[in-house]
């Protein structure tokens, strides 16, 4: 049942999205020409990545899913990608089909199949450096296969309509979001005791706060206002969150969604020539900002791009903001997108031994950092997730759902988390830490809903959080 | 028609030697300029983001642990995979054997004279485990091992052909019965081109170490002139074979994919992103 109370551009956004799902079905003229269309387009590195693999499996108790099963290992799930490139892009591929092992998928099974596995992979990258030969299968299964099956319809409604919803900008349409983005600047206003610098131009500091921010860690948002306030820095930020989460296109595979969503936040950014822009979220949001957007836009921006750690560590060092040392037992967990993805791993822990003489690295850390198992998009698949963003949204949680079919894979996808999140919890439990700090909401959830799964007493914080608290 | 050092085109060792080298040259060097080619024209030129610096030492850190974390990970979670894999077929297998084999260097200094150098300084290793014991243990120098004079000393016992052979064609069993296991569990990356490249491998292997059992102290009548061409020649057309192979086969991973991968990577993860 639709709820009434929703604006029509938000009806509009819900419509749009329902209309690429579909779970049923397989076309197959349409999905051959979204085989060529994405083949095509592979580019001198994803070329090496298809066509050098000796299929040795050395990656493959790298990947947090292996432990699910042997038949999610990385280059078990990348090698559908080199099916189909064999079969759509080489000659003798072409010529002799399954003795070459080229195929294409052929039926439904198929895609249902090729779906499973796209949400068995976080795109950690934790088998990019430990393959011999530096092949990135996340690369293939997120940057291949996800658009492939989100584009032939295999893709979780919930996704759909974010998706929709955040390109269309229609998200603070939402009566409970706006809600929520309100309660929190009206929070910070009164932590800081002062009106909030909204919009300002030529700040030195624009602090990116989307609607996700707000959402996953409202103590973050104010413990980073708290931050740049007490440096005594020129800092804004923006009156309405430029986004949900940008650019959740990229989560699915839509390259043009997430292409238009990183260009808008950039263009509105921009307009107030801010000289560095500091990025909250430590998931795909960082390495979207810090890495991706000049290839985006055909230019680097005009402003630097931080992570609040960064930050942190910088006005540490400038004497800008002291801490009072605890002797707290923390540890940093590294997101994945943030650490093995964009190189930040020194920062975080150069600032929390300041916070605190208790820290201690986990036995996994940096590099070979464990994945929490809930990046990718699988962090959102959950019946509890989905039940709260209709409650959110005011509408049934079946709307959020396309049906039985759907609703299989994602309880199967949550079972596979739940196994997953374990070699984390154990790497947790072993530094002995009672407090994991972090910076990613996705691996804030996972790592709280694995603890108390296999009963672990933590807390979970996120940096901005935990580095305000300590404010001297 | 006589070749030279006798036999006649039609017998394989002759066709292997004078004929079919340079096809399988020829179709290697093709090869080659094809995936390179295939490279270079899907290559796009993207504005990068500003590289994190992160200063020198950091970089050479970053090169070593790119190249090194992989072999640690694999001692650590796959150490059998590791042994098989990496130390009998690779380091203690095919990478000396190819190319410091005496037998080989001769061969290669013959199409390739520089490769002599390999001979002149020393670094070849000898055919047999006798030959480089004698290497030790004979009284009087230069004795009948003067051929097989090498610098490894008595490191010999280990760097000789035929003890590697065996490791080599060890590894790769493993490496099959692996493949054999991995299919018959359903695992998808399992290709049917893997069981004949090292299918093929094995076919070299054992005929290089069959050809090799002709020793002079050895009962002649164990391998007859006309059985030892016919197993050498089998050896050295598969070799050509797999030189062919190379550009369209895993086998390119030692010529271009182990390299560009791995340099690939350090620049990506280690000096654009700055990972340490
Ligand atoms: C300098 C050169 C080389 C390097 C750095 C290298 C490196 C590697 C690495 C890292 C692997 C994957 C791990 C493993 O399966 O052990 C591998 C696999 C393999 N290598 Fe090499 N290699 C080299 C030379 C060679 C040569 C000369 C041959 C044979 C002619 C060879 C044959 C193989 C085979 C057959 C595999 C695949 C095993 C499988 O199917 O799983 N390699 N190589
Ligand atoms: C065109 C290339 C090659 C030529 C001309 C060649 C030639 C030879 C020759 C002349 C011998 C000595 C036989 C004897 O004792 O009379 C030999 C042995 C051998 N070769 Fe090759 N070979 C080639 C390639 C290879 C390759 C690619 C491999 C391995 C992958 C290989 C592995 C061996 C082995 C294992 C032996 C026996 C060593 C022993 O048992 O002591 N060869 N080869
Ligand atoms: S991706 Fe790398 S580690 Fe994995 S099977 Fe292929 S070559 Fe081996
Ligand atoms: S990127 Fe991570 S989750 Fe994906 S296949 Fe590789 S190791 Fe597994």
């Amino acid at each position: 049942m639709m709820a009434t109370q929703l604006p029509p551009k938000v009806l509009e956004a819900i419509k749009e999205g329902l209309s690429k799902v579909d779970w049923e079905g397989f076309d197959k003229s349409k999905v051959d020409a979204l085989i060529a269309e994405i083949l095509g387009k592979v580019d001198a590195v994803q070329l090496h990545y298809l066509e050098n693999c000796v299929g040795c499996a050395a990656c493959a108790p790298a990947c947090p899913y292996y432990v699910v099963g042997e038949e999610y290992g990385p280059v078990e799930k990348a090698e559908h990608a080199r099916h189909m490139y064999r079969k759509e892009a080489t000659i003798l591929g072409k010529l002799l089909g399954p003795l070459l092992n080229a195929k294409k998928p052929s039926k439904a099974e198929h895609l249902d199949m090729l779906v499973e596995l796209v949400y068995r992979c976080t795109n950690c990258g934790a088998c990019y450096v430990n393959c011999p030969f530096g092949i990135d299968s996340g690369a293939l299964i997120k940057g291949l296969l996800a658009p492939l099956v989100s584009r032939a319809g295999r893709i979780p409604v919930l996704m759909a309509v974010f998706e929709a919803a955040e390109r269309k900008r229609v998200f603070m349409d939402i009566p409970a979001l706006r809600q929520i983005w309100q309660d929190v600047m009206a929070k910070a206003e009164q932590a800081l005791g002062k009106p909030l610098p909204y919009d300002k131009e030529g700040a030195d500091y624009y602090l990116m706060v989307n609607l996700a921010d707000a959402m996953f860690y409202p103590g973050a948002v104010i413990g980073a206002m708290r931050i740049l306030d007490k440096a005594g820095v020129n800092w804004t930020l923006p009156k309405e969150p430029l986004a949900f989460r940008p650019p959740i296109g990229a989560v699915v595979g839509f390259g043009d969604s997430a292409r238009e969503v990183m260009s808008f936040v950039n263009e509105s950014i921009e307009k107030l020539r801010p000289k560095n822009v500091v990025v909250l979220d430590g998931g795909f949001v960082y390495p979207w900002m810090r890495f991706q957007l000049p290839k985006v836009l055909g230019r680097r921006p005009s402003y630097k791009v931080l992570h609040i750690t960064e930050l942190v560590v910088q006005l540490l060092r400038e004497g800008r903001i002291k801490l009072r040392r605890t002797d707290d037992p923390v540890t940093w967990h590294d997101p994945c997108q943030l650490g093995r993805r964009a190189g930040v791993t020194k920062e975080p822990v150069e600032a929390l031994r300041a916070a605190s003489s208790g820290f201690r690295l986990l036995p996994h850390h940096g590099a070979e950092s464990y994945c929490c198992g809930g990046g990718g998009g699988i962090g959102c698949l959950s019946m509890q997730m989905i039940e709260m963003m209709a409650k959110l949204m005011g509408v049934d949680s079946s709307m959020l759902l396309s049906g039985e079919k759907e609703k299989e894979f994602i309880l199967k996808t949550q079972e596979a988390w739940s196994i997953a999140v374990k070699r984390k919890i154990d790497d947790v439990k072993k530094s002995g830490a009672k407090t994991v700090v972090t910076a990613c909401p996705v691996c804030m959830h996972s790592i709280e809903g694995g603890a108390k799964l296999y009963g672990l007493d933590i807390k979970v914080v996120h940096f901005a959080e935990y580095i305000a608290e300590r404010l001297e | 028609m006589v070749e030279p050092l006798g036999g006649s085109a039609g017998d394989i060792y002759s066709f292997a030697v004078y004929r079919f080298f340079w096809v399988a040259l020829a179709i290697f060097v093709f090869g080659s300029v094809y995936r390179l080619s295939k490279l270079v024209l899907r290559w796009r030129r993207v504005v990068k983001a500003e590289p994190r610096r992160r200063g020198a030492g950091a970089a050479i850190v970053g090169l070593i642990r790119t190249f090194l974390d992989p072999i640690i990970f694999s001692i650590k979670t796959k150490p059998y995979d590791f042994l098989a894999g990496m130390v009998a077929l690779h380091l203690l297998g095919v990478i000396p054997l190819i190319f410091l084999l005496a037998h080989h260097v001769v061969f290669f200094a013959y199409w390739f004279p520089p490769y002599r150098l390999i001979a002149e300084k020393g670094i070849w290793i000898p055919l047999s485990m006798t030959t480089s014991t004698l290497e030790i243990t004979s009284p009087i120098y230069p004795a009948s091992t003067h051929f097989t004079e090498t610098i490894w000393g008595p490191l010999v016992v280990i760097l000789n052909g035929d003890l590697l052979a065996l490791l080599a064609i060890l590894g790769v069993t493993f490496k099959l019965g692996v493949k054999v296991m991995e299919q018959a569990h359903g695992l998808q990356h399992v290709r049917w081109s893997d069981y004949f490249s090292l299918g093929l491998l094995l076919f070299i292997l054992v005929t290089g170490y069959a050809a090799a059992r002709h020793h002079p102290l050895t009962d002649s009548t164990t391998l007859d002139v006309a059985q030892y061409r016919t197993l050498l020649g089998l050896h050295i057309l598969g070799a050509e074979i797999l030189l062919a192979i190379t550009p369209f086969s895993k086998f390119w991973h030692f010529v271009f994919g182990y390299w560009y991968g791995k340099l690939h990577e350090w620049y990506d993860v280690r000096l654009q992103k700055g990972l340490v």
